[in-house]
């Protein structure tokens, strides 16, 4: 009994340990990426900055890929779709300061969300890009940018109000697949080589959980070819590489704004579908943009009976492109439906300049 | 499962005893022996964690003490809890080692004390980053462990009631205080369980 109260005053003055942490203490990055930003972008950046973006599926509207009625909606396409094989972004997921020519880390501290990966819970993958923008409004991230359309009749207001972010976006180290590329990959499971989220075929696996993946971009014509074929466009695999984020590192080259602004704009719409709407009474403002008559895109059926629609870009200075669509006959979703939500093909508003 | 077989056991004597005379209950059912100065326990523990901000721990308890009046002994607990951060997902596992000391009075079957225990806590912390499996994190960067003695101190008030023979059900309870990082760490802990007093 006489070493009980020796213990018990041990007990009481030997100073608890700091090891423990609890929930505090600095949460370990789940990756970290070397990046380097290469070039100069001239001397009226505010802050250079690298983030890292998780892509998102998307497919163009046809209209954008089908041989043009027109040289006027040619005109249109041109200025009002973007490329069709760019990266999409979804999510702006890390930031970090960046000087030029000098290697800097990026880290993840989260997953991919499962609305940016592709694919099943067993075999599923997201790719993203590292953009080098300046971050003009020194908010500490990129803001993505929409496309502005023009609003329609009793349609809600058009969202011209919005405003598009200062940021001026350098250079991307994916900006599109028919450009050489170095990408993020976050694999889980398996991998499907058919897969055709932003496909690398020809190349090897993403490695397992994140990766560094490299292709050297395919052609459009290419592209098309091997769509015709039920195939894949294939990369050269002599271009390709797999290696994990600790054994590479990926260089952004800078390059003119206007090349790569599109891979800082997300879209509303990622299924090629288009939000018809119908002519407002009063002219829209077509100052610096693009306008053409188009036929409605029916694919060959006649279900459109040979429908016009009014297709109209984005400013020149909006930092992304965007068709809005007008027709006379039509719904929100389809121009071509059975049972239109307004068919105005007897009094067209006075300015109305295609054919009903 | 030692304790629920002596409870089992204990049970059924009494229904055997009570049976012979044909009845299921008897006056001699419920009579209780006084018993010596030395009571043991055991039982169901929880409190807060030691050295975690949230949670409630759980697990299991025993002790023993000495005296009629003034009562001195040594009672010791292990609880365990798990919580999640949106960064971590933290498992502490507290053993609580104190020597007692307090005042007890006797009132009919029961008996009701106050405990003041001085001692330590070992808390034993594993640390698992949230998502690290899936994004392929190994070694430290996934998963850490840690060890800490805490002084510590429990005030508790006891209730014991005699139920048969030498058993005794057992309720304690109160505020605890652990140093913890240079402050004081304030909780509580209860235990419910059962007493033997020969």
């Amino acid at each position: 009994m006489r070493r009980a109260p020796a213990l018990a005053l041990l007990l009481a003055i030997v100073p608890g340990c700091d090891d423990l942490q609890g929930f505090g203490g600095a949460a370990p990055a789940l990756v970290t990426f070397d990046v380097v930003a290469t070039g100069d972008p001239g001397a009226d950046v505010v802050a250079l900055r690298v983030a890292m973006i998780w892509g998102q599926q998307w497919l163009t509207e046809p209209i954008c890929i089908l041989p043009p009625d027109t040289a006027e909606a040619a005109a249109a396409i041109s200025a009002g779709c973007r490329d069709p094989f760019g990266f999409v972004p979804a999510r702006v997921a890390a930031n970090a300061d960046v000087i030029l020519n000098e290697p800097t880390t990026i880290s993840l501290f989260s997953l991919p969300a499962a609305d940016v990966m592709v694919g099943d819970v067993t075999s599923r993958v997201a790719y993203g890009s590292f953009v080098l923008y300046d971050d003009r409004d020194a908010s500490g991230t990129l803001e993505l940018a929409r496309p502005h359309r023009l609003g329609g009749r009793e349609m809600g207001p058009p969202v011209e109000d919005q405003v598009d972010g200062a940021d001026v976006i350098y250079g991307a180290s994916f900006v599109s697949m028919t450009q050489a590329d170095q990408r993020v990959a976050f694999r889980e499971g398996g991998f499907s080589l058919a897969a055709a989220f932003y496909p690398r075929s020809g190349c090897g696996e993403p490695l397992p959980a994140f990766s560094i993946v490299a292709a050297g971009g395919f052609s459009v014509a290419d592209a098309i070819a091997a769509t015709a074929r039920g195939e894949l466009p294939a990369e050269d695999p002599a271009s390709c590489s797999e290696r994990t984020p600790a054994e590479a590192v990926v260089t952004i080259p800078v390059r003119p704004p206007a090349e790569v602004a599109e891979v800082g704009c997300e879209e509303r719409r990622a299924d090629s579908s288009i939000r018809y709407r119908e002519p407002p009474v009063d002219a829209p403002d077509l100052t610096d943009r693009t306008a053409a008559c188009a036929k409605v895109v029916d694919f060959g059926s006649g279900m459109a009976g040979g429908a016009s629609q009014y297709i109209i870009s984005g400013r020149a200075t909006d930092r992304c492109k965007g068709l809005s669509h007008y027709v006379l006959r039509g719904c929100r979703e389809d121009a071509a439906c059975a049972l239109p939500d307004w068919d105005i093909t007897a009094t067209p508003p006075a300015w109305w300049p295609c054919s009903p | 499962m030692r304790r629920i077989s002596i409870l089992l056991a204990v049970a059924a004597t009494s229904v055997t005893e009570a049976a012979a005379d044909g009845t299921l209950l008897t006056d001699d059912t419920w009579r209780y022996a006084e018993g010596g100065a030395l009571v043991v326990d055991a039982g169901l523990a929880v409190a807060m964690p030691a050295a975690l901000p949230t949670g409630l721990a759980t697990g299991v308890g025993i002790g023993m003490a000495h005296g009629r009046g003034v009562v001195v002994g040594a009672r010791a607990s292990w609880v365990t809890t798990t919580e999640s951060s949106t960064v971590w997902t933290v498992t502490h596992s507290d053993l609580r080692l104190r020597l007692t000391g307090g005042l007890e009075r006797t009132a009919g079957r029961g008996t009701v004390g106050l405990r003041l225990g001085v001692g330590g806590t070992v808390v034993h912390e594993t640390r698992l980053r949230n998502q690290g499996m899936r994004a392929g994190l190994m070694g430290a960067d996934l998963e850490n462990a840690a060890i800490a003695l805490l002084p510590a101190a429990d005030l508790e008030l006891v209730v014991g009631v005699h139920v048969s023979g030498h058993w005794l059900l057992e309720l304690g309870g109160g505020p605890t205080l652990e140093v913890l990082a240079g402050g004081a760490h304030a909780g509580f802990g209860a235990q419910l369980g059962v007493g033997w007093r020969p």
